[in-house]
């Protein structure tokens, strides 16, 4: 029972903590990391994409990042050019993101593993290399700055969100309801196809799954996560760039998710937090932070393989096992969260 | 007009005959150790700072194609030593690992080299006609350099007992174990080669291209086609579609944008992913 | 014994081939395997036995030839639809979900049978679902491992697993691939003590290549030998049959060993 204690206790200091916040920070530090803190939220649900498709399905992604640039560039051409209002925009954003998934993924999820990894790449990259040919229209690697509609129609009332209160909030609210599904989505029928697929796919089709089906679907999904991160990134930031399609975005958002822990909810959160906190640290003194992040990332897959969230959760389960009197099986893979 | 066309279609194809030599150090790394190497691209970069700081030091351009490729096997074999073993080769892990050793020869050739792209002279300057242009004679050279690599790599898996294991390990490694070969030591000095091979491509290509921290991230890509198309295993395949893809790149270029060059070569390549994945070249796949 | 005795043979191959490069690992098969009852397929290693699984299950198709399920045509047709249609089998090499625990191991392998996978409701929701996983691990002997990671269990509770994610799927038809190789004596008995009491509601096909098993509760034993039948008919005939021991057993040691199974 201490595990779970533990646990309430600590996603109940989480969340006080993050919607504290706008207050706690800027007394504590500075208003500029409220900013970063928001960023970390939008980055964490890129993240997330990364960790659906990896942590619970077993597919290797290296290319969301262009979900998150169809994302991005749905709400910026959305507003831009299309003169769409901030609802529309945003669903656009989404919508363009997930059929943009679900067509690459009629093709990518057939293939296996090595070939999917790649392919993912080569996708992302084709249109990168569209968006920068198509410079006059999405602004290539400079990118394009749009003026966001100041307001947000949200049952009646209406928000500003160019106060960075409210911008918090708000990305806070989406990125917790999609946390929220994708708890929802991991501990129902579906997420149980999902890591059945994840940990033998033969013997998954053996008992009657679809395998190419359930991977589809979850690639989906995390197209809908990517979108909606690069909608939020957009809306933020009232930028984009063909930049943010490259495979290296892609690939450090690989490398956040396994650092936190891989097929665990918030494992991307404190993976995307903890590299992006070491940036702004860092980068104030030293420009070479990138060292420190394939350092962390080659002593994490060495040394840690389950990443932070997953060692916690072994000690977790230790603790459970000590409390109930029995050893702790020993296990060299990745678990999935209980 | 025609010289555009011709002149870019030499480049082309003296730039694939180069990129044949880096994709094959890919393609044993991926054939043999399975494993998907973001940082390959770095290692051709590396090779062409070793070889810009071989010329700075000594003043001596030539020291620089032997320099590279040594001090790119050492690291190789160090780095599967220390990075790649440790994590038993374990599919995705290896991906990120390589990803972050992609990050950090980033950084670490940053700091000693410097964020500004340099140009390397050429040892052998001016030009001969050839088809009616002048072409560089450098570039012939750097051809000719290529092709003799390509050659002695060849003979070396033919011919040398190295060359055997990596090609029975490779065909079948519990079999290769079971006979007696120190299959862990075939990897180590695999992942060497494999860096060898790019940093002395890098080494050829220097003064042909810019010296630049970030010159890795285009031949990445280029290399991966490579390998792809041309089948995996399949190592002549490699070099073939190494040289084609170029070639065709390099034509596309004479009549429309580079970027629309290289999104050519990608749509070839999802398409030979998809529909046939063992390559487009038959050959003997190793 | 299962009841009826149709007329229709379960399952019926016509002509099945399949070819791996040079080698022809099924040759021109074709076999009927009569409903309600018990029946082994013996034969030396490389006779094509598993691959005429794998051919069955979908995961191979053939290069000629059809294959019949209770008079419908299933060539071609994919794994998981096969699966769908009844047919379940296990593995040569235990093959479970090893990060799943074994109560999911088998939840999963029920809900498998379900037209769709819930997306938002949580699984324990699923209250039919939890009593079968629930009553198949009393079954199963593996009630106390439930929570355990399956790849934690031992060789002989992983193969325990596999019979119980074959029980609790209800299958039409199962096709167990030598669920008693790599097993102790002891499990072996628990094992075949299973396989008895499934026989008595599903029809059942096994590859085994102890003859102990084999001869305890087959009905009818077919014998294989490089992709074709070599042999087949009942216990009593197959022991006596000059070719097969020729082929199968060939050695006088063996002969002895015929004779004690013989008698089992």
């Amino acid at each position: 029972m201490r595990r779970r204690a533990l646990e309430i206790g600590m996603a109940t200091a989480g969340a006080a903590f993050l919607v504290a916040v706008p207050w706690l920070i800027p007394a504590l530090i500075d208003n500029f990391w409220v900013s970063v803190i928001t960023e970390i939220l939008i980055w964490s649900l890129f993240a997330s994409s990364v960790n659906l498709l990896f942590g619970y399905v077993g597919l290797l992604s290296f290319g969301q990042a262009l979900y998150f640039g169809f994302g991005m560039y749905g709400v910026a051409l959305g507003i831009d050019h299309f003169g769409l209002s901030f609802w529309p925009a945003f669903g656009l954003g989404i919508v363009s993101a997930m059929a943009m998934a679900l067509v690459s993924g009629v093709f990518a999820v057939r293939l296996s593993w090595h070939y999917f990894a790649i392919i993912t790449v080569v996708f992302s990259l084709i249109f990168y290399f569209l968006a920068v040919s198509m410079k006059p229209l999405t602004g290539g690697d400079d990118g394009i700055n749009f003026t966001l509609p100041p307001v947000v129609n949200f049952g009646g009332k209406v928000f500003s969100l160019t106060d960075p209160t409210l911008q918090y909030f708000f990305v806070l609210a989406v990125v917790s309801l999609c946390l929220f599904l994708m708890h929802r989505i991991i501990n129902s029928p579906l997420g149980k196809g999902f890591l059945a697929i994840r940990d033998n796919d033969l013997r998954a089709s053996l008992i009657g799954l679809n395998v190419y089906a359930l991977r589809l679907i979850a690639f989906v999904m995390a197209g809908f996560l990517a979108g909606v991160s690069g909608a939020l990134f957009a809306f933020f930031g009232r930028y984009a760039s063909a930049t943010y399609m490259f495979y290296q975005v892609s690939g450090e958002a690989v490398v956040w998710t396994i650092v936190g822990g891989a097929g665990t909810l918030f494992g991307p959160l404190v993976g995307t937090a903890l590299f992006i906190v070491i940036r702004e640290i860092v980068s104030s003194h030293w420009e070479h932070h990138s060292l420190i992040v394939g350092l962390l990332a080659i002593l994490v897959v060495i040394f840690a393989p389950k990443g932070i969230v997953g060692l916690f959760n072994g000690w977790l389960s230790r603790l459970d096992e000590r409390d109930a009197g029995q050893p702790a099986p020993r296990r060299l893979t990745l678990q999935a969260e209980p | 007009m025609r010289d555009t066309v011709l002149l870019l279609a030499m480049n082309g194809l003296i730039w694939g005959l180069i990129i044949a030599l880096i994709a094959l150090g890919l393609s044993v790394i991926f054939g043999l150790l399975d494993i998907i190497n973001i940082a390959h691209g770095d290692f051709f970069m590396v090779g062409t700072v070793l070889a810009w700081f071989s010329l700075s030091v000594t003043g001596n351009f030539w020291i620089g194609f032997l320099v590279a490729p040594v001090i790119g096997f050492v690291l190789g074999a160090i780095i599967q030593r220390i990075v790649i073993q440790p994590i038993h080769g374990a599919a995705a892990l290896s991906i990120v690992a390589t990803f972050g050793l992609s990050l950090i020869l980033q950084e670490i050739v940053r700091i000693t080299f410097g964020a500004t792209p340099r140009r390397m002279l050429a040892p052998i300057q001016g030009t001969i006609p050839l088809f009616g242009i002048d072409y560089e004679i450098y570039r012939l050279f750097a051809a000719a350099v290529a092709l003799a690599a390509l050659g002695g790599f060849f003979l070396f898996l033919q011919h040398t007992k190295l060359g055997i294991w990596m090609r029975a390990v490779r065909h079948d490694r519990d079999t290769a174990v079971a006979m007696g070969i120190p299959a862990k030591r075939v990897y180590v000095l695999t992942f060497g080669i494999g860096f060898a091979l790019a940093a002395f491509g890098g080494a050829v290509a220097a003064p042909i291209t810019t010296v630049d921290f970030r010159g890795g991230v285009d031949v990445l890509p280029f290399c991966f086609m490579a390998v792809i198309i041309g089948g995996l295993g399949n190592l002549p395949g490699t070099v073939a579609a190494a040289v084609l893809l170029s070639f065709l790149e390099g034509l596309i270029q004479s009549v429309a944008d580079p970027t629309i060059a290289r999104i050519s070569s990608l749509v070839l390549m999802s398409a030979v992913l998809l529909l046939r994945p063992q390559g487009l070249f038959k050959g003997f796949v190793k | 014994m299962s009841e009826a005795v149709t007329s229709e043979p379960v399952l019926r191959t016509e002509n099945l081939t399949k070819r791996f490069g040079g080698l022809v690992a099924v040759d021109d098969l074709s076999i009927a395997i009569a409903a309600g009852r018990v029946h082994a397929i013996i034969g030396p290693n490389g006779a094509g036995k598993t691959t005429f699984f794998n051919l069955v299950t979908g995961l191979l198709s053939p290069d000629s030839g059809r294959i019949f399920f209770r008079g419908r045509d299933i060539t071609g047709y994919r794994p998981h639809v096969i699966s769908r249609l009844g047919i379940k089998r296990t593995l040569q090499v235990k093959s479970v979900f090893p990060d799943l625990s074994v109560a999911d191991n088998l939840w999963i392998t029920r809900q498998a049978r379900n037209r769709y996978l819930h997306a938002f409701r949580p699984a324990k929701a699923d209250k039919e679902t939890g009593l079968r996983v629930e009553e198949t691990l009393e079954k199963i002997g593996l009630a106390d491992l439930a929570a355990r990671p399956a790849g934690t269990l031992s060789y002989g509770d992983v193969a325990m697993l596999e019979i119980g994610m074959a029980i609790i799927s209800e299958p039409s038809l199962l096709l167990l691939d030598e669920p008693t190789c790599g097993m102790s004596p002891a499990e072996t008995g628990r094992a075949v003590a299973k396989i008895r009491e499934m026989a008595r509601t599903i029809d059942l096909i096994i590859i085994e290549h102890d003859m102990d098993v084999v001869f305890g509760i087959a009905d009818d034993i077919t014998v294989l030998a490089q992709g074709a039948i070599l042999a087949s008919g009942g216990p009593a005939a197959i022991a006596e049959d000059e070719r097969v021991r020729e082929a199968y057993l060939g050695r006088p040691e063996d002969e002895d060993f015929m004779e004690e199974a013989l008698n089992a």
